[in-house]
């Protein structure tokens, strides 16, 4: 599609780029079966996506447990209600705010990164490169990266919980006294296994759209360095986008599967 | 009688074998027909450069060679098979008969000098063994003079450093046909004829066959066997370079008009 430069418009250009995407999808499922997996790279590139991002997921998921304790206080002290903290933060983090927040800073940082670094591949040629040389740039570029996302993601989600635990602690022990195990206690007494799993299930799906859509953008950016710039900034736009869409498709599920 | 028909056949040139044979080339993108009708015939062994202004789609004929680009109209046969109708396989098997170097050098960037060789070996022809592999690196560093650069980056290489890495790339495959887009464009007279001598000089010894795409005269005096002259969308005049100097065609002779 991007070689014929077609000239489309409205609808018919929307229709174009779905079609666009379920080719890319077709070849990067027909690539992780098709043999001579590419480790190496796929552990670099969790080295690169999961450890160089922990310090980002970390310090804002311990801001936000603790702004979360901040906010809740005064409204739950109105009702009398201030030992129910630990109990609504920990459920609201890992039910929503830890997979969603997480997903968002990972959609920003590491959907625009694969968008830059694969647009500017395909500026300079070197996408071309591998695939006249008769390497496979999907297997070896694709591949590896979207399952290198759709393994961190998850993997992220669960450290930022555990640090935004630690930020609604400290939180917490500004007004009140209240010991390090009993937070603990009250904290996962309050999480059931409906709680942890399906909010662990859609981090999967959040690590594979930010990962697919990061590629996909870069992959088939046009050659020039405008483009580069422009497959970074719709992989973020497009990425965040889809975080909310499987966000809400996922409570719908949730819902029918655990709450009825 | 016998012996003199044995004298005449041990002293005949030669037979040529066309082994890229291109008719009736057609190529739009949008609007704008790029290639309206392409012949072209390239003997084992021989050096074509195709000389023509910038845009005028000479490197669009390179990409249809090696399919990176589909064409719209005509035939493409390469040592006798017909690369639009090739699949995937097919392709990737015909790719690693072919060489392209591509303008930039197309070198990848998180890689360094010895990763960049090693990846046409380790994944197009599959090689395992160390030894040979690092052989393979060291032959073709020696080539284009470039031993001491086997552990740099590509961003520390100057452009001429980078453009004779490419090339040792796309040696290293020791493919039989070399596809060279404009191989000095961007470099200074020095370079760009240290550059054309070591075309000639690896097509001696690799004994390939190749398509020079160039507006550099000083490269095609260098390089050429043959030169074909394109201007708008076609094939207009065809020669040797001395040849081509007396042409009476009218932008053969502005091409020529620098040239003593």
């Amino acid at each position: 599609m991007a070689e014929q430069e077609l000239e489309l418009t409205g609808w018919k250009k929307w229709f174009a780029e779905v079609g666009d995407q379920c080719v890319f999808f077709t070849r990067f499922f027909r690539n992780i079966f098709k043999g001579g997996f590419e480790w190496s790279e796929f552990i670099r590139q969790c080295y690169e996506i999961g450890y160089r991002s922990m310090m980002l997921v970390g310090i804002t998921s311990f801001i936000m447990g603790a702004v979360l304790i901040l906010q809740l206080r005064p409204s739950l002290e109105s009702f009398g209600q201030v030992g129910m903290l630990p109990k609504t933060l920990s459920v609201s983090l890992i039910r929503e705010i830890g997979p969603v927040i997480t997903a968002l800073i990972c959609a920003g940082k590491i959907s625009s990164s694969i968008g830059a670094e694969l647009g500017s591949m395909k500026v300079t040629e070197q996408i071309d490169a591998m695939e006249v040389s008769g390497a496979n740039p999907v297997q070896y570029l694709v591949v590896t990266r979207i399952l290198a996302v759709t393994l961190m993601v998850p993997l992220l989600t669960v450290i930022g919980d555990v640090i935004g635990l630690a930020g609604g602690f400290l939180a917490l022990n500004i007004k009140d006294s209240v010991s390090y195990t009993l937070y603990l206690h009250k904290c996962v007494d309050s999480i059931d296994f409906s709680d942890f799993l399906p909010a662990f299930v859609k981090t999967i799906f959040f690590g594979f759209a930010i990962g697919f859509v990061g590629c996909y953008k870069g992959f088939n950016s046009n050659k020039g360095t405008e483009s580069v710039g422009l497959a970074a900034n719709s992989a973020v736009v497009t990425a965040s986008l889809w975080i909310f869409v499987i966000d809400a498709i996922a409570v719908q599920v949730t819902s029918i599967l655990f709450y009825k | 009688m016998e012996a003199v028909k044995e004298k005449k056949e041990a002293t005949a040139k030669p037979k040529k074998e066309a082994i890229i044979v291109i008719k009736g080339l057609k190529k739009s993108f949008g609007k704008k027909k790029v290639l309206k009708d392409i012949n072209l015939e390239v003997d084992r062994g021989e050096n074509v450069v195709v000389l023509g202004k910038s845009g005028e789609g000479k490197s669009v004929t390179i990409e249809c060679i090696v399919g990176l680009l589909t064409p719209d109209g005509g035939s493409i046969k390469v040592f006798g098979d017909e690369v639009t109708d090739m699949n995937d396989n097919q392709l990737k098997e015909l790719r690693m008969k072919i060489g392209f170097l591509f303008q930039s050098g197309a070198l990848f960037d998180s890689m360094t000098v010895r990763e960049n060789l090693e990846f046409p070996l380790t994944r197009v022809l599959k090689m395992k063994d160390q030894r040979e592999i690092d052989e393979r690196v060291n032959e073709v560093l020696e080539g284009v003079g470039l031993v001491d650069a086997v552990d740099k980056m590509p961003s520390d290489l100057s452009g001429g450093m980078r453009k004779r890495i490419g090339l040792a790339r796309t040696l290293i495959i020791k493919p039989e046909i070399m596809l060279y887009d404009e191989p000095t464009t961007g470099l200074d007279p020095i370079t760009s004829r240290e550059i054309s001598e070591l075309i000639l000089n690896m097509q001696k010894k690799y004994k390939t066959t190749s398509i020079i795409i160039t507006h550099d005269m000083e490269c095609a005096r260098i390089t050429s066997d043959r030169v074909v002259i394109m201007d708008d969308g076609e094939y207009i005049a065809e020669g040797t370079f001395e040849s081509l100097q007396k042409s009476k065609n009218e932008i053969a002779r502005e091409f020529f008009k620098d040239i003593s």
